[in-house]
């Protein structure tokens, strides 16, 4: 008699503790693992939010989990969804197209999704959407450097990977230059957002013309190079470099008033913050989350420098 | 019927001239042996009537018409098919699917399978072969193999067929076998011209033989008018009564190396011997009994589970080729081409390989290596190649010299015969044969293997008979004969002895 | 038994072996066509820019040689050049304040470099040969290893070296000798001696033999494992020079450092005329591949006749011409 009693006590305490665990709320995280400056700042600041919304909201449950590639990220989003039973995935995707059908399933099974930076081929399969701003990134480049200028000079470009991002900040960009006929791009090649690739490509530039008076390298990485050829070549026609993206060495070198890196312009990796966030008000709450929410890229300069220096993140 | 003339046919192989002017005819329907020494250009000669290789100068006629074949199949569309020594069957197709490789029937899209298998097995009748014609070429034994091949040129209207050493890998029966259908062939009108080196079989076979000798063109007869004697000393161009140099005894009967109880696990169990000062030691036995892989062990080229080794009494630890190297000890594999020499180096280094610490200071001095090269070049009469020349450029009995002088360059104490004379023609035999005994004479401590008894009986001081991994016998040279040694290699005489 | 030998052909010795001088007669053309697109080209800085870029891929192509003539295949030379940088950085740092921010950290961080790459040599050819695993499979899987280590190390992102070492380390890159820059000082020097061993010593012949027919060289008593790993650990070294000189063009180490060497460099020793079968090549071929590659890429940043777009597709083509120009070789 005892025995049965007890059973069914237990049973009522376990199916009560299903209950409860359906209204907390447990978030997954889905990441690319650091293999670069900017995924490097990505992975820090998701762990560093994980703290911080544990602290702010008791019962939430935070899983941050990095892939190295789109496939890897695949299974691991299945993971989440079957054995670590998340009712909210927040996802910076490898690449959009192979991921859209997993998480579109991890949707079904209601989870709730928010993507990051590179919006899904199919929107449906997210509840909420939250990129970083690269047309922004290249308008303001853009109007910086013509405004700098004064809309008259020879520019040359550093371009990333062949993307869509890249293609979006270069459109962007090249529209804002239409306005600035005085402005001439002298040539535009890809350094595949890599240091050594940006010194390389820069001192072919330095070879090839004997004037430049901007380099736009769209990112702090490749801009870390073009310094380097321009600093071995001991050029003295450029007057400034502008890189993007936020990292920290760059925008220290701005806030020392640096004579060639004279501003910056963000496309942050602290984004994946703001999504946490929001998510995570969203769900504790209930209250819907706005969509799309976008970062917006902003230019950084001597004067605000510091609301954007953060030493402690590896970016 | 199909009749061929060669006219002024010379072939280079880059620097080397490997044909001179050679010309000749084979008349309609008659099976024309063309013998000569490994090197003298037959094999090459017959490609180029394959198809196979172009010749540098000179023209071939069939049925007295000029010809010139871009490939093998231009050769083949006139009837012309070479069957080649090593056999060029796909080993994990059908039979059907090889004789109709190529060819193959259609039926709109497919293939048409029934139909050709039907084709192959009375192609297969032809050659007297009763085969499943869907059975992988994989499965069959060498002779049935050399028959498919047959049929398949058959199968392609075949007028003229090249045989090309067809019996060296057939036993007597299959050779028989193989003899009634060429004499059927020649019966239904086929050409056939037969490459061999057994004189014998030329004599039993062949209406008309051709001797070519370095390349060159020596003599075309009718068969009957030629001894095998006669036909031997046109192919080496001189008389060849002494195939063997005399034996000298070793001047002191001192043991120079000693094994003991050497086990090579699935091959050799408790093999002792020793090896005399000026001595050449033969073995004997059949295949499968273990001698290659018993001194691959000594070597340390195979793992050993026993053996202790001494050599002038001191014992001496033989665990890799480079520690018996150090002792003085070397060996020749029977595998030339897969173990004893780089078939894709130039002659120079093959040489000085084993024995190029002479030649660093510490920089290799190119140029007393090129000199060690004409030395050795004219001291082993090798042939055919300058020394920058690559390996693969000489016949197989200059290779086989070269790889006597590479080994013997580091100056060893005792040498390690693995089938020396193995595919080499006899003139080289003979040279090798002499080599040898000069080794003996100079106080070198030789062991010979060697599945050719006559070989052995000819040039060995004493002879150990293994069979099933075991030493069953030790002769002397009273001792020595060809039943004796089978006797023991067989298991009819002798259980365990101690050489 | 003594014949007399027959005669060497003459036109042995007098014919010009024109296959064997494709790659030379490629990279000739390139240059060529380069200067007429653009004459800056042939400017003295340009071709030190060149030269000096490729000394890194070059000098680990000259090791490269080695290993492939042997029979082998490293394919984690870019991963190793990143995780020698990252160690040699972080070494360099912490060592800074207890001997300072001179020469001597940097000699000791340079003798680290050097001695890291020889481990990691022994370690690949100890595995390949006693561990019987194809060297290809150990050096995948080295690539892994080496290159998330050095992530991990940068937790993805930068390891920088500290402005005083930096300084002071610079002119190993940016310096000059008689006018030329040090790293193709260092090439030149990397390619003779590589030259040298691989011709005229008993080494470099064994690594012949064993690449032409590992069996035959165990069979003539050469100590095959032993000259394998040696060519690893010859490797090794070259890739931590290559590391010596790339560590203070940007002072930094990054996950992207040294990414696709290891294809730079096979290709530099294929163009160059080694098979990648083993058994022959040239050194001389193999600094005109490496050459050769840096030079397309060169050639493409000074002109705009063909879409960025095509890159790849450039560089493509003029490797198979190449490969076209040196065929008949084997």
């Amino acid at each position: 008699m005892h025995g049965v009693l007890r059973g069914l006590v237990v049973m009522g305490a376990l199916l009560l503790m299903a209950a409860f665990a359906q209204n907390k709320v447990i978030m997954g995280v889905s990441i690319p693992a650091a293999d670069h400056g900017w995924t490097a700042g990505i992975v820090y600041w998701a762990n560093q939010t994980k703290g911080e919304l544990e602290k702010k909201y008791p019962g939430i449950q935070v899983i941050v989990k990095t892939a190295k590639d789109a496939s890897e990220q695949a299974n691991q989003i299945q993971d989440l969804v079957t054995v670590n039973k998340i009712n909210t995935l927040v996802i910076l995707p490898y690449e959009s197209a192979p991921l859209t059908k997993p998480v579109a399933a991890a949707k079904a099974k209601g989870v709730f999704v928010t993507v990051v930076d590179r919006g899904l081929t199919d929107p449906n399969a997210q509840d909420a959407y939250v990129a970083g701003d690269n047309p922004g990134l290249g308008r303001v480049s853009a109007e910086y450097m013509a405004k700098q200028l004064g809309g008259k000079g020879n520019i040359v470009i550093l371009r990333g990977i062949p993307t869509v991002i890249d293609n979006q900040r270069y459109d962007a960009f090249m529209e804002v230059m239409k306005k600035y006929p005085g402005i001439k791009v002298l040539d535009q090649k890809y350094a595949n957002w890599n240091r050594d690739d940006g010194f390389k490509v820069m001192q072919d530039f330095l070879t090839r013309f004997k004037q430049i008076d901007a380099v736009w390298a769209q990112d702090d990485d490749i801009a870390v190079g073009v310094l380097k050829a321009i600093d071995e070549a001991k050029r003295t026609d450029i007057k400034f470099v502008l890189g993007g993206a936020g990292m920290k060495e760059m925008i220290k070198k701005v806030m020392d008033g640096d004579k060639l890196i004279t501003a910056d312009v963000t496309y942050p990796p602290r984004m994946i913050q703001d999504a946490m966030m929001l998510t995570a008000e969203a769900r504790v709450t209930g209250k819907p989350m706005k969509t799309p929410t976008i970062i917006p890229s902003v230019l950084v300069t001597k004067e605000n420098a510091k609301e954007y220096y953060f030493p402690d993140s590896p970016f | 019927m199909l009749s061929v003339r060669f006219e002024g046919i010379c072939k280079d192989f880059g620097t080397v001239r490997v044909l001179y002017d050679v010309g000749f005819s084979i008349q309609k329907g008659e099976v024309h042996a063309l013998i000569g020494e490994n090197g003298a250009g037959k094999s090459t000669l017959m490609k180029i009537l394959g198809g196979y290789h172009a010749p540098s100068a000179g023209q071939i006629f069939v049925n007295g018409e000029a010809v010139q074949f871009h490939d093998s199949k231009a050769a083949e569309e006139l009837g012309i098919v070479l069957i080649h020594q090593e056999f060029n069957l796909a080993e994990d197709l059908s039979i059907a699917q090889n004789v109709f490789l190529g060819r193959e029937l259609h039926r709109g899209f497919l293939l048409d399978e029934a139909t050709m298998n039907k084709k192959t097995v009375a192609a297969l009748e032809q050659v007297g072969l009763q085969l499943d014609p869907r059975r992988k070429l994989r499965s069959l034994i060498v002779a049935e193999k050399q028959l498919v091949e047959i049929a398949k040129a058959l199968s392609r209207n075949a007028k003229l067929l090249i045989m090309d050493e067809p019996t060296a890998t057939l036993t007597p029966d299959e050779t028989q076998t193989l003899f009634k259908l060429i004499a059927q062939l020649k019966a239904e009108g086929v050409t056939i011209l037969y490459i061999s080196h057994k004189l014998e079989e030329v004599k039993a076979l062949s209406d008309t033989v051709t001797v070519l000798r370095d390349g060159r063109h020596i003599q075309t007869a009718p068969t009957q008018d030629l001894s095998q004697q006669e036909m031997a000393n046109l192919m080496v161009g001189r008389e060849l009564s002494d195939m063997f140099p005399p034996k000298t005894a070793p001047e002191q009967p001192k043991t120079v190396f000693q094994a003991e109880r050497v086990s090579v696990p699935g091959w050799a169990r408790e093999v002792s011997f020793e090896l005399r000062r000026g001595e050449i030691l033969g073995f004997a036995g059949l295949v499968g009994a273990g001698r290659t892989e018993l001194f691959e062990g000594i070597l340390g080229l195979r793992p050993r589970t026993s053996g202790r080794f001494a050599l002038e009494g001191r014992p001496i630890d033989l665990k890799s080729p480079s520690q018996a190297l150090e002792q003085g000890i070397v060996y020749l594999s029977e595998d030339r081409k897969g173990k004893g020499l780089h078939i894709n180096m130039a002659l120079r280094p093959n040489l000085t390989l084993m024995a190029l610490e002479r030649y660093a200071h510490p920089l290799l001095d190119t140029s007393a290596e090129a000199r060690a090269f004409a030395e050795n070049a004219n001291r082993f009469n090798i042939r055919g190649g300058s020394a920058e020349a690559k390996a693969s450029a000489l016949s197989g009995g200059n290779q086989q010299k070269l790889a006597l002088a590479k080994i013997l360059h580091p100056d060893p104490k005792v040498v390690i015969l693995d089938e020396p004379t193995r595919g080499v023609d006899i003139g080289a035999k003979r040279e090798i044969y002499f080599l040898i005994q000069g080794l003996a004479q100079r106080g070198k401590s030789v062991i010979v293997i060697s599945s050719e008894l006559i070989e052995l009986i000819g040039l060995c001081h004493r002879l150990v008979v293994m069979r099933g991994g075991r030493i069953t016998g030790l002769l002397d040279q009273q001792e020595m004969s060809e039943p004796e040694i089978i006797a023991y290699a067989t298991g009819l005489k002798g259980s365990h002895a101690t050489a | 038994m003594l014949q007399p030998e027959k005669p060497a052909t003459k036109s042995s010795k007098i014919r010009f072996n024109l296959s064997g001088w494709g790659p030379l007669l490629g990279l000739i053309l390139l240059c060529i066509l380069a200067t007429l697109l653009n004459p800056a080209f042939i400017s003295l800085d340009n071709v030190f820019n060149v030269l000096t870029r490729t000394a890194f891929t070059g000098i680990i192509a000259v090791g490269m040689t080695f290993v492939i003539i042997s029979g082998g295949i490293d394919l984690s030379v870019g991963s190793m050049a990143a995780l020698i940088a990252g160690v040699m950085i972080l070494v360099m740092n912490a060592l800074e304040p207890r001997l300072g921010g001179g020469t001597f950290t940097v000699l000791v961080g340079m003798l680290l470099a050097v001695g890291l790459g020889a481990i990691f040599g022994v370690l690949h050819g100890l595995i390949i040969t006693k561990g019987q695993i194809e060297p290809f499979i150990v050096t995948l899987g080295t690539l892994g290893i080496f290159r998330s280590f050095l992530t991990y190390l940068s937790q993805g992102g930068a390891i920088t070296l500290q402005q005083d070492l930096s300084d002071r380390y610079s002119p190993v890159y940016y310096g000059a000798f008689l006018g030329v820059p040090i790293p193709i000082w260092v090439f030149l020097a990397v390619a003779l001696i590589g030259g040298l061993v691989l011709n005229r010593t008993r080494f470099g012949r064994y690594v012949q033999a064993i690449g032409s027919n590992e069996q035959v060289a165990r069979y003539a008593a050469i100590r095959v494992d032993r000259i394998k790993i040696l060519t690893y650990v010859i490797l090794g070294i070259c890739v931590a020079l290559a590391t010596i000189l790339y560590v203070p063009r940007l002072g930094s180490a990054t996950p992207s450092t040294g990414l696709l060497w290891e294809l730079e460099t096979i290709a530099a020793v294929i163009i160059g005329g080694t098979s990648l079968r083993g058994g022959s090549g040239r050194i001389t071929g193999t600094v005109v591949g490496a050459i050769l590659l840096s030079t397309i890429g060169n050639v493409l940043n000074l002109t705009s006749i063909i879409s960025v777009y095509l890159n790849a597709a450039v560089q493509g083509i003029v490797i198979i011409i190449v490969a076209f120009l040196q065929r008949g070789r084997r």
